[in-house]
This record gives C-alpha cells, sequence and structure tokens, in this order.
C-alpha cells in the first residue's frame, strides 16, 4: 500500500515505445510464417501481410517521426525517447524484421514450395529453355508494350519515382562510352508473377516480372550497351495528413513545418544487395536519401505478391479449408429478424457466426413498411458493399436514411467519397464526419412504428460495417430492442448531425467526451476494491493498449493487487510482470489465421460483473480524438457467451505469445497441457451451438419421380 | 393503431427544440427523441433589440430538420411555441411572420403566465405533485429570461410571481468579459437582490415542506444526490450544500461531476447559483425536481385537450384560491365576496341560453367577483382602476395575459359604464370584448344585490322568464339601497342580453 505511493506509474521506464511494439507484433505475425505445423499457402500470406504493414508503418509512422525531426520537436514520447532516437531505434528494429522477412522467405518457405512442386524463380538463369523461350513470348507480348523507359541526362531530368512503385534501376552506356543513368518502372498493371510452363503435372513455376524485364533490357535500349541492373523500390513521405496519435501542439508545430518541407521526400529506399555501387550512388544521389534509409534486399523486393500466390488454384491442400461461418441459433426459426430482436438480445461472434444477419438487418428495414427511419454510422465498407445498396433502397422506398459516412478512414478516402455521393443520389441523408474527430463507431439503429409505438432496433458492433473483412476479423455485435439503449442510439445520431448532446446517457458511453474518464473510473473502482481487500479483476481485450493515464491506471490497480489479464493483439505500450509496477499485469498477444478486432471489456465490481464491448482500443487517438461507442453487455445469458470468449483466450496456449518482463512476446509452454487453439475453439463452438440437423450440409437434390406402376 | 405521435416544437431563449412523443393509454405520454440545437435568441432579444437575420435564417434551418424529422416518425400532429423571449423582440412580428412563410410552421406566442402554466401543467400531472401540495409547496420554474414562484399551502394556491431574472439573463447581465469569481459574486448579488424583496413581500417567515424545482440542469443536480425516504425528494440542505461545493468549481470540472455533456454552456453556473439561492431564500425540507420542460407541458395540455389522458388536477380552484389570496393580500376579502361569487354564479347560470358562454367564462366571472374591490386598497376615489392595473400586474397560474385583461375589464366596468369597442380595443379583441360586456352586466347586477355588503339574502333563485331574468330572494332585512341599487346597474344587462332583470321579494318576519 505504502508502495503505490512511491511509485511514480508515469515514469517513461515503465512503458515501451509504441513503433517498436508495433515492429514486435510483425514479429509475431512472422512467426507465424516460420509455423511449420501451419498449411504452406498460408504461411507465405504472413510474410506477404508483414510486408504491407511495413509500408503502411514507414508511410505513417516514420513518415511524422521524420516530420517532428524536421520540426525540430522535441518531446519525448511515452518511453522517453525523442523521435531521432525512435528513429535511430526503429531503424535497427526494422532491418531485423526485414532480415527475419527474407531468411523466411529464402531459407525456410521457397524450399518447402519447391518440395510441393512449386517453383518461385528470382533469376532467369535458373529457368529451363523452354521456360525461358515462353518468358520472352510473354515479354514481347504483353510486357514490352507497355514499358516506358526514361534515361537521365542534360536534357532530360530525373523523373518523378513515385511512391511504392517497384522500378529497375539500369546504368546504361551510349557510344561516346558515357554512362547514363536509366529507369523503368515495373508496370503495376502486371501481374508480379509470371507463369512458365512446366513438365510435371500438377507443378507450377513463375518468374517474378522485374527479373524478366531485368533480362529483356537490351531490348529496351537498343543503341546502349546496359552495364547494370537492379530493381529498386522508394517510400515516401506522401503528402499524408500528420498522424493523429501524437498532441495537439504537435499537429500546429507541424503545420508550420510543412509549407518548408520538400515535397514527398524519399523515407525508404530498397534495393537489391547485389546492387552495382556507381548505380545506388546515383540513385541515393537523386533521390537524396540518406545512407540509413537504404535497405539492401536479400530477394525480390515487396514481398506483398506472396498474397497472390497464397491463392494458387489447384492446390487446396496447402490452405486450411475455406470457413464458412455458421448461422446464429437465435435466427434459424424466424425470417424476420426484428421479431427475432424483440425475443431478446442477440450476440453474434463473426466471423464464427455470419455477418449475414447484420445484412439482413439493413435490408430487411428497407423492405419492411412499419420502418421509419434507418440511421448507420459507415467507416469502411467493402467494394460492392449490399449494406449500401440496403441504404439506397431504404431511402427510394421511402425511408429516412441517415448516414454519417467517415471521409477521414485513411485510405480509404477517396473510395469513400464515391459512394456517399451515390447514397445521396439515392436520397439518403448522408453526414460526413465531424470537424476534428474521426467517427470509428459502429452504430446502426432501425426506428419501427409497432402497434404499441415506436420501436427502436439497435445494432452495436466492435467492427465495420463490411462483410469482406467481417469473414477475416474477430468481431462481437449485439442487437437489441431495449429502450434504454435505443434511446441512446437516438441520442448518439442527434449528436451527430449536430444537434446539442442530451442531457445524460442511459447506459452508451461515447468518446471523444465520456469515453476516457468511464475506463478510468472502473480502473479505479477495482483498484478500491482491492485496497478494501476485495476480489479485484480487470480482463481486457483490444488490439492496441498505448495510453499513457490507462496504463498508469493499470499499474496502479495492479500494485493495489487487481488481477489484470490483457488480450493485446497489435501494440502494448504497457510492460507485463514488473514487480511492484504491473506484477499482476498479464498480457497476451492472439495471432491467428482471423484477425483479432473484437474489444471486450471485464470488470469484476466486487461480484457484480460488468461486461462492455465497443469500437475503442486504449489508445489516446481513441479515447480523445474519434467518435467512438462503448456498450454494455446487460443480457446474463450474452454476458455467459463473452465469458467464454474471454475465457477461451485466456486459456489459448498455441496462437497466443505472452508477454515477459524483458518485453519479448514468447510462446506458452505446452508440455503436457491441452492444446487450446481459441480460433479453432470458436469455430466449433459456433457450430456447436446449431441444432443438429443444422450442421448436415443440405444440399440441394432434385428427386427423380418414380414411374407409376400398374395396378396389376 | 391507439397511439398518436406528437411532437412539440420550442423557441425558447437560448435553444430550440424539438421532442417527440407518443401518446396512448397504455404508455401515457412518452418521449421518443429529444432534439435540441444553441440558438441564443435572448442575446438581442431579452433586451428590445431586434432579432438578427442570422438568427432568423438559423432559426430556419432548424424548423426545415425538425420537420424532416417530424415526417421521419411520421407525426400526427405537432404544436410550435416561443416563449416571452420572442415577444419581447422589437421585430417579433415580422419574425414570426417570415418563419411562417419560410417553413410553414406557425408559432404561437406565449407570454410567461401560458408558459409557466403549461408546465406547471405537466407537474401537476405526477402523482408526487397532489400530495406535496395538500401540506405545503413552491413551485419554481426557472427558465433563460424569468422565473416563476408559486406557492401552495393546504392544496390552495397562496400567491403566484414572476420575477424577471433566469439563467440566460443572468450571464448575459454579467458578460463574459468579467473574471469568474468576480463574475459568480454579481451574479450571486443580483440573485439575492430580487429574492430578498420577494422574500419580505411574500415570504416572510413562512417556511415550506416541498420545493418543486424545473430548470435545465436541475435534474442532473438531483442525481447525484441520495434521496429521501420517499424515495422522490431530496434533503434541501444537502441540495444547497452540494450547490454550493460546485459553484466553487470550474465550470468543466462541475460539468464532469454531474456528467453535463456541454461542458463550456455558459448558463451552469447561473444555473446552480440561482437555484442554490432560490432554495436557501424557500427554506423548504425537501426538494423535488421532476424533471420536465415546456416541451413536456406542451404534449401534456395537447394530450389532455384531446383526452387522452384524464386530468388529475383543479387547474379552476387553483385560479380562484389564487385570486382569494390576492384579494386578501389588498385587504378586500370578505363575506360580501362570498356572496357575490355566488349570487353572480347563480344569474351566470340562469342566463346559460342567453349569453351563451362556457365554462372557462364563468371561472374569469368568479375571479373578477373575487377581485373586484382590491383597488380599495390603494384609493378609494380611483379603485376600479387602481384594480384593474393590480389584476394587470398579477400572476395568476393559469391565466393568460388576454385572461388577465379580461378580468380587469370587468371589474372596471363594474363600476363605470362600458366604454366603445372602439376604444378600448386597443387592449381587447371582439371577442374578449364581448366576454367583458357579458360578466361585467352579471356582476353589476350580482353587485348591486349587495351594495350594502351584508348579505340580506337568504335562499336566492333566479330564472328566466320571457323578457325577464326574475330573481327571487327571501329577506330579513330592509332592502331599500339593494333595490334602488339595482334599477341604477341593471341598465347595462338590459342593453347587452335585451333582458330585464326583476327582483321578486318574499319578506321573512322572524
Amino acid at each position: 500500500m505504502e508502495k503505490t505511493n512511491i511509485i511514480d506509474y508515469t515514469n517513461a521506464k515503465y512503458y515501451e515505445n509504441r513503433e517498436l511494439s508495433w515492429i514486435k507484433f510483425n514479429h509475431r505475425v512472422l512467426s507465424e510464417a516460420r509455423d511449420k505445423s501451419i498449411p504452406l499457402l498460408e504461411r507465405t500470406k504472413f510474410v506477404s501481410i508483414t510486408s504491407s504493414n511495413l509500408d503502411e508503418f514507414f508511410m505513417v509512422r516514420v513518415a511524422s517521426l521524420k516530420d517532428m525531426v524536421h520540426a525540430k520537436y522535441k518531446k519525448p514520447d511515452i518511453a522517453g525517447l525523442t523521435a531521432t532516437q525512435q528513429l535511430e531505434k526503429i531503424n535497427l528494429a526494422t532491418r531485423e524484421l526485414v532480415d527475419i522477412q527474407y531468411s523466411t522467405y529464402n531459407r525456410s518457405l521457397l524450399p518447402a514450395l519447391r518440395a510441393q512442386g512449386i517453383f518461385v524463380f528470382d533469376r532467369m538463369e535458373d529457368l529451363s529453355e523452354a521456360q525461358i523461350k515462353s518468358a520472352e513470348h510473354y515479354f514481347e507480348e504483353v510486357v514490352y508494350p507497355v514499358l516506358t523507359p526514361m534515361a537521365v541526362d542534360a536534357s532530360r531530368p530525373f523523373p518523378l519515382i513515385r511512391n511504392k512503385t517497384l522500378n529497375i534501376a539500369a546504368l546504361i552506356r551510349n557510344k561516346e562510352k558515357e554512362n547514363v543513368f536509366a529507369t523503368v518502372q515495373v508496370p503495376s498493371v502486371l501481374p508480379r508473377l509470371i507463369p512458365l510452363p512446366v513438365e510435371e503435372e500438377g507443378h507450377y513455376a513463375f518468374v517474378l516480372l522485374e527479373q524478366l524485364i531485368m533480362h529483356q533490357i537490351g531490348s529496351l535500349f537498343s543503341n546502349y550497351e546496359v552495364l547494370c541492373t537492379s530493381p529498386y523500390r522508394i517510400m515516401r513521405n506522401a503528402d499524408l495528413p500528420i498522424d493523429e496519435d501524437e498532441a495537439n501542439d504537435l499537429l500546429k508545430e507541424i503545420e508550420k513545418q510543412l509549407k518548408k518541407r520538400q515535397w514527398g521526400e524519399v523515407i525508404r529506399l530498397e534495393v537489391d544487395d547485389g546492387v552495382d555501387k556507381e548505380l545506388l550512388g546515383i540513385l541515393k544521389k537523386e533521390l537524396e536519401t540518406a545512407g540509413e534509409d537504404v535497405f539492401k534486399i536479400n530477394g525480390p523486393l515487396d514481398l506483398t505478391f506472396l498474397m497472390k500466390l497464397s491463392g494458387l488454384e489447384g492446390r487446396d491442400e496447402l490452405r486450411l479449408p475455406p470457413y464458412h461461418p455458421v448461422k446464429v441459433p437465435e435466427l434459424l426459426d424466424e425470417p424476420n429478424i426484428f421479431d427475432a430482436i424483440k425475443k431478446g438480445d442477440i450476440l453474434l461472434h463473426h466471423p464464427y457466426q455470419s455477418f449475414q444477419p447484420v445484412v439482413d438487418f439493413i435490408r430487411q428495414a428497407a423492405n419492411d413498411p412499419d420502418v421509419l427511419a434507418i440511421k448507420q454510422t459507415l467507416y469502411r465498407v467493402s467494394g460492392n458493399s449490399p449494406i449500401i445498396a440496403s441504404l439506397a433502397h431504404a431511402a427510394e422506398n421511402g425511408k429516412q436514411v441517415t448516414v454519417l459516412v467517415e471521409l477521414k478512414a485513411r485510405f480509404d478516402e477517396e473510395h469513400n467519397i464515391v459512394w456517399a455521393k451515390k447514397l445521396e443520389k439515392a436520397g439518403c441523408h448522408v453526414i460526413y464526419g465531424l470537424v476534428g474527430l474521426k467517427t470509428h463507431s459502429k452504430i446502426a439503429l432501425v426506428v419501427r412504428k409497432e402497434e404499441d409505438g415506436i420501436c427502436r432496433y439497435v445494432h452495436l458492433g466492435t467492427g465495420n460495417y463490411n462483410d469482406s473483412t467481417a469473414k477475416l476479423y474477430t468481431d462481437c455485435g449485439i442487437f437489441t430492442c431495449s429502450e434504454a439503449i435505443g434511446e441512446d442510439a437516438t441520442a448518439v445520431f442527434n449528436m451527430l448531425s449536430g444537434y446539442s448532446e442530451p442531457l445524460s446517457w442511459n447506459h452508451l458511453v461515447v468518446a471523444p467526451i465520456w469515453l476516457r474518464k468511464r475506463f478510468l473510473k472502473l480502473i479505479r473502482r477495482e483498484t478500491r476494491h482491492a485496497l478494501d481487500g476485495k476480489e479485484a479483476r480487470i480482463q481486457a481485450k483490444m488490439n492496441s493498449l498505448c495510453d499513457p493515464d490507462i496504463i498508469a491506471a493499470l499499474y496502479e490497480a495492479s500494485a493495489a493487487g487487481v488481477q489484470i489479464d490483457l488480450i493485446v493483439r497489435g501494440i502494448c505500450c504497457l510492460k507485463a510482470g514488473l514487480p511492484d509496477v504491473s506484477g499482476n499485469i498479464h498480457v497476451r498477444s492472439i495471432v491467428g489465421n482471423f484477425l483479432e478486432h473484437s474489444r471486450i471489456f471485464y470488470f469484476y465490481n466486487n461480484g457484480s460483473e460488468e461486461y462492455y464491448m465497443g469500437s475503442a482500443d486504449w489508445m489516446p487517438r481513441n479515447l480523445d480524438r474519434r467518435v467512438e461507442i462503448i456498450f454494455p453487455v446487460l443480457d446474463r445469458g450474452l454476458q455467459k457467451k463473452v465469458r467464454r470468449i474471454l475465457d477461451v483466450e485466456l486459456e489459448d496456449n498455441t496462437k497466443a505469445h505472452i508477454l515477459m518482463p524483458d518485453g519479448t512476446y514468447v510462446k506458452p509452454d505446452k508440455r503436457g497441457k491441452v492444446l487450446v487453439n481459441s480460433q479453432h475453439q470458436f469455430c466449433d463452438d459456433a457450430a456447436l451451438a446449431l441444432p443438429a440437423e443444422e450442421k448436415i450440409f443440405k444440399d440441394r437434390v432434385f428427386i427423380p419421380a418414380e414411374p407409376v406402376k400398374d395396378e396389376d | 393503431m391507439g397511439v398518436t405521435t406528437f411532437a412539440a416544437i420550442y423557441i425558447g431563449s437560448y435553444e430550440v427544440s424539438l421532442k417527440v412523443f407518443e401518446i396512448s393509454g397504455k404508455k401515457r405520454i412518452h418521449t421518443v427523441d429529444f432534439v435540441r440545437s444553441r440558438v441564443e435568441l435572448g442575446k438581442d432579444a431579452l433586451y428590445g433589440q431586434p432579432i438578427g437575420y442570422e438568427l432568423v435564417d438559423s432559426i430556419c434551418d432548424m424548423l426545415h430538420e425538425f420537420l424532416r424529422i417530424m415526417e421521419g416518425y411520421k407525426v400526427d400532429d405537432y404544436k410550435a411555441f416561443t416563449g416571452p423571449v420572442m415577444r419581447s423582440a422589437s421585430n417579433c412580428l415580422f419574425v414570426l411572420d417570415q418563419i411562417e412563410r419560410r417553413t410553414g410552421i406557425r408559432l404561437n406566442l406565449l407570454d410567461n403566465s401560458e408558459h409557466r402554466f403549461l408546465s406547471y401543467k405537466c407537474v401537476s400531472s405526477k402523482q408526487e405533485f397532489g400530495r406535496m401540495i395538500q401540506e405545503s409547496a413552491a413551485v419554481v420554474n426557472v427558465g433563460g429570461g424569468e422565473l416563476q414562484i408559486t406557492l401552495f399551502v393546504h392544496g390552495e394556491v397562496l400567491t403566484t410571481q414572476h420575477l424577471v431574472l433566469g439563467t440566460m439573463r443572468l450571464a448575459q447581465l454579467v458578460g463574459a468579459s468579467v473574471r469568474l469569481d468576480h463574475a459568480k459574486r454579481q451574479m450571486k448579488e443580483l440573485v439575492d437582490k430580487e429574492m430578498e424583496v420577494f422574500k419580505a413581500q411574500y415570504y416572510q417567515n413562512r417556511t415550506i415542506k416541498y420545493l418543486i424545482l424545473t430548470g435545465d440542469y436541475s435534474l442532473e443536480v438531483m442525481r447525484r444526490m441520495d434521496k429521501n425516504l420517499d424515495n422522490t425528494t431530496v434533503d434541501a440542505q444537502k441540495f444547497s450544500g452540494y450547490l454550493k461545493r460546485l459553484e466553487k468549481k470550474e465550470s468543466a470540472q462541475i460539468a464532469e461531476d454531474l456528467n453535463i455533456s456541454n461542458e463550456t454552456d455558459v448558463l451552469i453556473i447561473p444555473s446552480l447559483i440561482l437555484y442554490r439561492r432560490i432554495v436557501e431564500t424557500l427554506a423548504a425540507d425537501a426538494i423535488w425536481v421532476p424533471g420536465i420542460d415546456i416541451s413536456d407541458g406542451i404534449a401534456y395540455d395537447y394530450a389532455l385537450s384531446h383526452r387522452y389522458v384524464k386530468p388529475v388536477h383543479d387547474f379552476d380552484k387553483d385560479i380562484i384560491s389564487a385570486a382569494r389570496s390576492l384579494s386578501q393580500r389588498y385587504m378586500s376579502y370578505s363575506q360580501h365576496i362570498d356572496a357575490l361569487v355566488e349570487m353572480s354564479s347563480l344569474i351566470y347560470e340562469a342566463m346559460k341560453k342567453v349569453h351563451g358562454m362556457g365554462k372557462r367564462e364563468k371561472l374569469l366571472l368568479q375571479t373578477a367577483a373575487i377581485l373586484h374591490d382590491c383597488g380599495k386598497y390603494v384609493s378609494f376615489a380611483n379603485a376600479p382602476e387602481c384594480a384593474y392595473d393590480i389584476i394587470l400586474s398579477s400572476e395568476i397560474m393559469g391565466l393568460s395575459y388576454r385572461d388577465r385583461v379580461i378580468v380587469a375589464c370587468i371589474v372596471k366596468y363594474n363600476t363605470y359604464l362600458l366604454d366603445d369597442y372602439d376604444e378600448v380595443s386597443d387592449v381587447l379583441d371582439q371577442e374578449g370584448y364581448l366576454i367583458v360586456a357579458k360578466c361585467a352586466s352579471i356582476l353589476r347586477v350580482a353587485n348591486a344585490m349587495d351594495r350594502s355588503h351584508k348579505q340580506k339574502f337568504k335562499n336566492v333563485r333566479a330564472s328566466l322568464k320571457g323578457k325577464q331574468l326574475i330573481i327571487s330572494i327571501e329577506a330579513e332585512d330592509a332592502l331599500m339601497l339593494e333595490k334602488t341599487m339595482f334599477d341604477a346597474k341593471a341598465g347595462m344587462f338590459e342593453d347587452v342580453f335585451s333582458i330585464k332583470p326583476v327582483i321578486r321579494e318574499k319578506k321573512i318576519y322572524l
């Protein structure tokens, strides 16, 4: 008790830098690629994921750290590091990650693929004659016409190399024996993997497009002698909005600096590790890249092509059997979703359970004559979203449809504007987000005029209204027609429409105004209980944990004796198991085939347990700069189901990684223990919840009628 | 369907709001949606300035939105009101007209009395209300521009006072430029001054059991408090103690404590200061915050007038008892008044077919009868004019300003001869003029019969016979004065009704 007064829980030494923690997460993803118990093509997928993750990381995080350095912003981060220090550490850590990435690819995946008769050639020299012939033919027919080689000389300046594109640099010599630099972009419209003929049936062979182009580069510069070539790829500090995770004063600081900044500064240059010195020198000079930003890669640049490879047709045995989300038992016998919700709150656990009910919810509402209005927030939606179609349809049917479209959803901005316009055309009332806040909450409200008055049906979720990602992300949602939640839901939309906030809320907790305080209150309540000698426990599952206030409150709770179990998939700035600080905190991260995405919060509350779910992580941006909704799970039956989710994930010893006091993540010791894979377990759970006849796959069979026999 | 969806639009001094209700036998009156938007009319209008076009624009935009929302709920009916704030704007009529042209919404202009009465009506529909006023209670309704206090003892209205003191007005008076602690002190002084006068004039050393408080943020304060045993009220001392503690804090901190969403609201502190001063001045034992607002009142009134709900409180009784205590205040109350009320009611009933007036007019007549003598408190010579002024300046819960003009005129023409309509058209509409004429002539006849204020009659009966109103009486005393007066006062009665009142006397000898 006394110690708690002495320890300063906000001391930077108790915190992990978020970028380094993020890199650790990618190590965990990469470890899936090395897990031999996983089917081979699934493993290639994980390498591809780390590759695209790393790209995004550079574009967003590293870029904004660079901005800080340029702006001479000196304020240290949560772990006490300045931007320059962070960049140094990130540089080392990413190099280590990239090394493992390529050693996984070269030493583990490629041999394993070869053993399965799948050949990915990184050098034309390895091809057979027939294959070379076929590749050359492909080059002439398909590739050559779309190439635009560009040489750099006195009259032709260095061209603009576009962000994230793969290019080939070449040093060529003209007849005057002068060395000339030339570059050609590997066309992004063509597939990276070019299929090659194989002799053996069931075998596959591919060569990478850039290799083929390098092989044929002579035909592009016919009057020149090609001295050397190398693929390269750059990452620019694109003109993206400043990442909002930092303090407001930073934003102002950077805005001032923005004008002075060189447009689209290069923050990473990837080259083949065998690149010619002179060639690299030219690239570095022309792209104004510092030595520490050059990454020499031992293998093909940009491994995202492995995602395509993992979908290789005809090799299903190298993949996990596709999982089909099962139906929701509560909705089996009830074609009308509103009648089903009337019977009681319904919990949906995606992707184990189908996302279809959510789609149906909006679709049925659009066609239901009793429905007056549909209101929904949309953050990221799928390409051809049935939800958007239903919303438009509802508006055409004369329903009042209000849709909040978040235009600031990163990387989805353009996509969102297009379909927002579509909704407007259909007659929906479209709200384009709130100034200064991202609307991240996931809520849908259907107002229905029934016999005994207005009834409000609400869907609240932890994931986006996106039917494609709902098959890959683990998320939870509830349907309810509780009057109190309905009132709150209406208030949320009134607030989003620009009206005054309600004087108070019934059940929903809404960020940015009330959520942080509520979480701190809930944590401190457990602390109080622990100090009073009562049992106290917190369990929370989220994607990232990096809010300093919350972490300090958790440390305080831990020191007071609260048992804290955290399931944090990605970034975790909290350090677990530090004596006197976080001795009672256990952190695990589950990285599996599905992307863990749900947010669940549990507080023991001296026996009257409370469960919450919602759209917010414990991150400053979620708590302060976004509209988020956390909702309590009130129904006892539903609470049990949520309990089950937490229990199984806390027992997972297959896909879980445990955070150690030294900041590393290790897989738990499985010796003598029953193996628990939470994602598999939930698949089984979902199937078991269905009545027997639903489990049998119903195939449509036409039964031919028997010929009628004569009576005699 | 059995469910009526009703919407109430209200434009107040700092807020435009829409409340959607469902009214049915089962759910009674149930709020479905409540949409509010900040539009600070009071900034201009409370001081008689014209309302600027930007404000009119934002009101119209809001109202268009409201129409859309109402369409969304498929509301069956709606009422739109605006409060005293609009009335005090110098361009009130133009603004109302512009709003109607642009949105199609015709705003009903409430005067202060009507406004407070609507909220009060809704409070009175709550079960607790009846119980509390049977003991003693003060109903306090705090608005942006003004507040109103009504005192009840044993179920009877003692007085209603309207104070030009509201949250918005306080915030405006003090202004934003002043330092917060100075501002708080200034507000306190302003409130104290008003409340002290109120106390000295109307309250003295009285104590009451319950304080029934309505106004923004009152419910939020209430929520923070432990309830008394009755599970409805909170202890008044604790309430003011809590307010005192809150006042010391910054508004952001207060907002957090009270779970108020808009922490920058400049009205939070004025509200708390007002509440505390009211609570301390009225020195009640317990406080009840029913948590209703004007929109609830509008809905309740609508439900009442469409008979979706049954009235639980007798508002006419309030008016009579308020008039009676007003009469007492001006020392004009006597047995004569009771006799006069009875007599005029008698004539009123007998003349029903001729005058064609309803229950409401009878109430106005009775009120006039009760108040007809109050002017003498000020001046014997000018009693009718003084009574007229007193009535116009006194709040009587349940009477609108127009009602009060009618009552005041009835009293005036009880003594004076009726003016031509042209002479009074500035204060009375034609319908009101007719009511005044009819009631005044009834009152004159009734008054003449007890001219000596000695109630010499017994068993009075009145009935219509052809062109005559026969008033038969039993009297023990000489009725000379009354008879003489009667003829003098009956002239107007004949002019108005074309009926001649006649006294039939039956002398009783003991």
